[in-house]
């Protein structure tokens, strides 16, 4: 029977996913047969005598006969199974839900040609569609078409012709030059920027941007933040104590080797095992930190081994996460579910990471921190260890507070004639009320020798006498000797089954050890970045791509597994990760490549007309407005404001925050307000507390640093509107931004409302909008309390200045 | 003004959802008739011991001192393991008696909590999986010791919406020496959309973050810059078409409403002195028993979803946490404010549709640790929770445990059937509701999870 009468039948499957006259065995047909079927009747079972881990096994048939052959009632015996109409046999997939129609379309389609397939098939062997090399396809360039510039559009352009959707227009220069700018350095242009593209040709002038951003210093701040995310970055040490800790070393090798355009393949070879390298620098073992970003324990009580070992399970799923887009962390407790991923190859995973030295509580471990000796922390980045340092010591002395107050009362005024000043003063304020001075001087008269007491005190007073540390950062190191490795019977490492060697999973190529007695995590990296690794370089050039259109390729971006959503454009995603290879894994080319591709440049307006074909815009027929992520909206607002320090790296800063929020954990932390141009550099640096993040960067949905996160939320709620209209940082920026427009936006109300628009949105006002704000200015002026002008302009330009820093747009990529 | 072809109305009016909300927002997910419509939990923080309140073991005393039975504790872990405490059997030092018409025992402890036994149903049978704080305050939020899941409020919310225009759906208050272990996580929301979150007031000043106006701005002032902000959001959303922009006015909106309703909800000069009395509320002084009040007045309001944490419970013996004068100084600081609410929730009818919740992440052990003075260990064997309320049969007494108090051996209670429960009695069934992540449906109860229906029928 023709194919095209079988679909003359299923008219609707036909037109919406069956657009190729064939089925393509291993990309439509495999992947249905190995997620629903091969369980039972695969290598490892063979129930009914039927196989379906081979098309030729699917051919010979089972038990019941031929699957293909069509019976008396006109259809196969595999349609009749899989619609529950065959008299005998229970419908497939047994005691499982039935098959889409879709799918059983797919499958009669395939039994109608025969069940064609590559000749090759292993049998028992998963092929799913990400486990196989990526192939590189010429981008097919459609005749006549003017629209696309480079080989993306080529690829896009080509599942959007078949759909008869055209794409959208490009954005206009402004917009596109704000997009780029937003994108590329997470900072809006500046007046000068933005009168220095106008005045050029804008095709010209739009390429140069881009390589003038991809050269700031500003791109590596801004593409660390989501590789950070990854990395679960925080400058503290998470769970219920959450005691600060240095890292921001890491952080600062993050920016600097985007900065240079570190290949990518050294970009993970340094992070993943950078102190197993031959020689390795100092550089190279900073960049160990990615894996040290685990949280540590330090609750009293705790079994450290279950702390070490959640440790090094997190770093088994981080892998999984960031470089395998797998959930490899459902394999803890048993076989992957839906992945061929073996409980035990989990563990041969865990190997590679249960050598370190920590120990699950965060002591001191020799070799797991490198000091910096010839640089000290600055007696600035001391005060908010000195706060921290105070509260602990009053924290500590008022746990004896009721003792010292009922010792005070015993004394005789004999007694106290040695008493210090301080001490003499203190004995007539009640407890409650003393200062830390007079308690501290009190309580060492009260108990002579209390070794907690006096530890806590010396590190106030080396604090105060400006004693400085040096700087250090977590790293990775091995034990001399490796730890015995062993599966963990359902997850919990006090049921230890056999012992593993460090391995990588079956399913993909197989690792190279230099001694493959005992393969390390240098081995691992790198067959991680072998270029015959067929999930790497897909996973990160789509997570890259998720950046500019707000969606992956493959949507499920952390899910490259048969449960994930699959590529909407799957050519387009191995061109990329084979061009990245193939521009020796340069970053930088990739975001080149997109930034000037015709699909990246397309305006963001709705698309009624693709409500119903593409509501969610996966063909990409338009751009997406994109709401700025956490540290961005800040930026945005810094850098309007004319605040921005451009300082690239150093310790994390403390910019204000609400009162009360660092008392929502166990343990109280100090936030002593950075001082100078701490407070105006850009979010990346904010001390990241993981108990209690500073709330406006919570708020707009911030990674918590829990665990790898590859994508965040955007979330729209009146939280962030309280944020943006009353939070004393934000109304500080806007009062910086008033005062900038009136000294630096020209003379007239009509510029300054322009140059005030354009340090937001980049864009001049629309006659409706100059019309709203003038309106504003002067309803402000009218009911102004202040008695002079001056007085009274000042007022109305700052609540101007609120109204823009809150405007959607302004905290928008459109 | 200066809008006038803009159809205002329509655009602030109800509209479709965008398809990612569509995706992220089921709204109301009601299975079946809901029993209750409000949770308000009342989170012991530290895991309480129940052998000095509900869970009255004489042979326990009669044997104090004693060996624990090797049979009990073969294959065990506990916090604090290779140390030498907590091997003997300590009998309570507390007075029990049996109270109202259910007969339930409950130590002096608390007086006042003995007086509403007949309200409340008792379940002493309750048991965890974790027995680290904040791993097994993590399990009991959220089904998991894992961080990253959402939390109980949050999945309550994105199955039901909230009813509250004014208010956020999902609350939290908080009181005791310090926050508890995790901090917010405990309210987060995973991988559920954000606005899902628990929002946390505070005791005292402002309720929310960011609620009073910058300094200088007055209310008026204030409107006007966001009405301005609305009037330039709707242009743009005109021109772009992009709905998330409605949802951003809306978001304003509800901000604007919150600065108004928010400082009214905690500002308690309306209620009577009897209530005050009630929940011996003194004046503006933070306390366990001034958050109870305030639960009451945010499920007056419609807020979905009210959690209450209260440390420090973590009796181990050691100074600031001994079974005598710290246990009873954390009893005295809760007794009288949970007893108030369930009687005052009662008095004005609400009680029916509010589930109230009382318990810890876990118990403590029937062993004592030999510290300067008692204390017990972490227990997730047996402990003890209470429940009323939201279609809770009152005045019931479920679940035993051994003689010694060790192990629940009757109607034993997972914290994966409580969380089952809790959404059985809000008309929701555990496990149709779900969210996609990673490549599976995930739900509260994991893979687990069975309705306690003794609990309501």
């Amino acid at each position: 029977m023709p194919l095209s009468r079988f679909f003359n039948t299923l008219p609707l499957f036909a037109a919406t996913l069956l657009p190729a006259a064939t089925i393509d065995y291993l990309h439509d047909v495999k992947p249905l047969l190995t997620q629903h079927c091969v369980r039972c009747h695969g290598l490892d079972k063979v129930e009914g005598g039927l196989r379906l881990d081979t098309a030729a096994f699917a051919r010979e048939g089972g038990d019941s006969g031929s699957l293909f052959k069509v019976r008396a009632q006109g259809q196969s015996l595999l349609h009749q199974v899989l619609t529950g109409t065959h008299e005998d046999i229970a419908p497939m997939p047994y005691k499982k839900t039935a098959l889409p129609a879709s799918s059983i379309a797919i499958l009669d389609a395939w039994v109608q040609q025969g069940g064609p397939a590559p000749s090759n098939e292993e049998p028992g062997k998963f092929i799913h569609w990400a486990f196989r090399p990526p192939v590189r396809v010429t981008p097919p360039v459609a005749p006549n078409a003017s629209w696309p510039r480079n080989p993306i559009d080529h690829f896009i352009l080509a599942r959007l012709s078949p759909e008869k959707i055209t794409p959208s227009p490009a954005a206009d220069p402004i917009t596109l030059l704000r997009r780029a700018s937003l994108d590329l350095t997470g900072l809006p242009p500046t007046p000068v920027e933005i009168a220095t593209f106008t005045a050029e040709n804008p095709e010209a002038a739009y390429t140069r941007a881009v390589e003038r951003l991809l050269a700031s210093p500003a791109f590596g701040e801004r593409w660390a933040r989501p590789w950070l995310d990854v990395a679960r970055y925080a400058d503290s040490n998470g769970y219920s104590i959450d005691a600060p800790r240095q890292i921001w070393k890491y952080r600062d090798w993050v920016v600097a080797a985007l900065n240079r355009d570190l290949p990518f393949d050294q970009f993970v070879v340094e992070q993943l095992a950078g102190d197993l390298l031959p020689n390795a620098t100092l550089e190279q073992k900073v960049a160990t930190g990615f894996n040290r970003n685990t949280q540590i324990n330090q609750e009293g009580g705790i079994d450290p081994e279950q702390f070490r070992v959640e440790s090094v399970m997190d770093r088994v799923n981080t892998v999984g996460s960031a470089f395998l887009g797998l959930t490899i962390g459902c394999a803890q407790c048993h076989d992957h579910k839906f992945d061929p991923i073996k409980q035990t190859e989990y563990y041969q995973l865990f190997a590679f990471f249960n050598n370190t030295v920590e120990d699950g509580h965060g002591k001191s471990t020799p070799g797991g921190t490198l000091e910096f000796a010839s640089e000290i922390e600055s007696a600035d980045g001391n005060q908010p260890e000195l706060a921290e340092a105070r509260l602990d010591l009053e924290r500590y002395l008022n746990l004896h507070g009721g003792a010292v107050t009922a010792w005070i009362a015993t004394l005789t005024p004999k007694a106290q004639v040695d008493f210090g000043a301080t001490a003499r003063e203190a004995l007539a304020v009640k407890w409650e009320e003393q200062t830390l001075a007079q308690k501290r001087a009190l309580y060492p008269l009260f108990k002579t020798s209390d070794a907690e007491f006096r530890t806590r005190l010396n590190r106030v007073s080396r604090l105060e006498r400006n004693e400085r540390k040096p700087v250090s950062t977590l790293v990775m190191a091995e034990l001399p000797e490796p730890r015995a490795s062993f599966l963990f019977i359902n997850g919990d490492f006090t049921r230890r089954g056999s012992a593993v060697t460090p391995g990588t999973l079956a399913v993909l190529p197989p690792l190279h050890a230099s001694n493959p007695a005992q393969a390390n995590r240098l081995d691992l990296a790198r067959w991680l970045v072998d270029p015959a690794h067929p999930l790497t370089a897909r996973v990160i050039v789509n997570r890259i791509w998720q950046q500019y259109f707000g969606r992956g390729l493959v949507e499920t971006e952390n899910d490259f597994g048969t449960q994930g959503s699959g590529p909407s454009h799957p050519e387009l995603l191995d061109w990329l990760a084979t061009e990245l290879i193939a521009q020796h894994w340069s970053q930088k080319a990739i975001h080149r490549l997109i930034a000037n591709s015709a699909t990246y440049r397309q305006s963001s307006r709705a698309r009624p007309d693709l409500d119903l074909s593409d509501p969610l815009n996966k063909l990409l027929a338009r751009q997406s407005r994109l709401r700025l992520e956490a540290e961005l909206v800040r930026d945005a607002a810094l850098n309007a404001s004319g605040l921005l320090v451009a300082k690239l790296g150093g310790p994390p800063v403390y910019p204000p925050q609400p009162d009360g929020v660092m008392n929502l954990g166990q343990s109280r932390r100090a936030w002593t307000v950075s001082r100078g141009e701490d407070r105006y550099r850009r979010g990346l640096y904010t001390h990241f507390w993981r108990a209690t993040p500073h709330p406006a960067l919570a708020v707009f949905d911030a990674a918590d640093a829990f665990s790898a996160c590859t994508r965040r939320l955007r979330s729209n709620t009146p939280l962030q509107a309280l944020t943006l209209l009353n939070d004393q940082q934000f109304f500080e920026l806007a009062t910086a931004l008033a005062q900038r427009v009136e000294r630096e936006g020209g003379t007239h109300l009509d510029e300054k409302i322009t140059f005030a628009f354009q340090l937001c949105v980049a864009r001049v006002p629309s006659p409706n909008e100059r019309h709203r704000l003038t309106e504003l200015f002067h309803a402000q002026v009218t009911t102004s309390t202040h008695a002079t002008p001056t007085a009274q302009h000042t007022e109305a330009w700052r609540t101007i200045a609120r109204v823009l820093l809150n405007l959607d747009e302004t905290i928008t990529r459109e | 003004m200066g809008l006038g072809s803009i159809a205002l109305a329509s655009l602030l009016g109800p509209r479709k959802l965008t398809a990612a909300e569509a995706s992220l927002a089921p709204g109301k997910i009601l299975h079946h008739a809901p029993r209750a419509k409000n949770v308000i939990y009342l989170f012991m923080a530290g895991g309480p011991s129940q052998l000095e309140l509900f869970d009255y073991k004489p042979k326990l005393i009669e044997l104090n001192g004693q060996p624990v039975p090797a049979s009990l504790i073969e294959g065990k872990r506990f916090a604090f393991m290779g140390t030498s405490h907590g091997t003997k059997l300590l009998g309570t030092r507390r007075t029990f008696a049996q109270h109202g018409q259910s007969g339930a025992w409950v130590s002096n402890l608390f007086p006042h909590t003995a007086k509403i036994v007949d309200d409340i149903s008792l379940v002493k049978s309750c048991q965890a999986t974790l027995f680290n704080h904040a791993p097994a305050k993590l399990f009991m939020n959220t089904g998991s010791g894992q961080f990253g899941r959402p939390s109980i409020g949050s999945w309550v919310n994105y199955g039901l919406g909230s009813e509250s225009q004014d208010l956020p759906g999902f609350v939290v208050l908080q009181s005791g020496p310090r926050g508890p272990r995790g901090g917010a996580v405990n309210w987060g929301t995973g991988f559920l959309p954000t606005n899902f979150q628990g929002v946390p007031f505070r005791g005292t000043g402002e309720p929310i973050l960011n609620l009073t106006n910058p300094e200088g701005i007055n209310a008026a002032r204030q409107r006007q810059t966001i009405d301005a902000i609305r009037d330039l959001n709707l242009q743009r959303a005109v021109e772009t078409g992009d709905a998330e922009i409605n949802t951003r006015i809306a978001a304003y909106e509800m901000a604007a409403r919150m600065q108004s309703s928010a400082p009214e909800l905690i500002d308690l000069q309306a209620e009577s002195a009897a209530t005050l009395a009630l929940y011996g509320i003194e004046k503006d002084k933070p306390s366990f028993g001034r958050n109870c009040l305030l639960a009451r007045r945010l499920v007056e309001r419609g807020v979905r979803f009210v959690q209450l944490y209260h440390t420090n419970w973590d009796s181990h013996g050691g100074p600031g946490e001994n079974l005598e004068g710290d246990f009873e100084k954390v009893c005295r600081e809760v007794d009288q404010g949970q007893a108030a609410l369930v009687q005052d929730l009662k008095q004005r009818g609400l009680l029916k549709d509010t589930l109230v919740i009382w318990g810890g992440e876990f118990g403590r052990t029937p062993m004592g640790e030999n510290r300067n003075t008692t204390g017990r260990n972490h227990h997730i064997d047996a402990f003890t929770m209470w429940f009323a309320g939201g279609g809770v049969k009152p005045g019931q007494v479920l679940g035993e445990t051994d003689e010694l108090g060790f192990n629940a051996i009757t109607d034993k209670a997972h914290v994966h059937d409580i969380h089952a429960t809790l959404l059985h009695l809000l008309g929701v069934d555990h496990t149709k509701l779900t969210f996609r992540f990673q490549g599976r449906d995930f739900r509260l109860t994991d893979v687990h999870g069975s309705v306690f229906t003794k609990l309501f029928t």
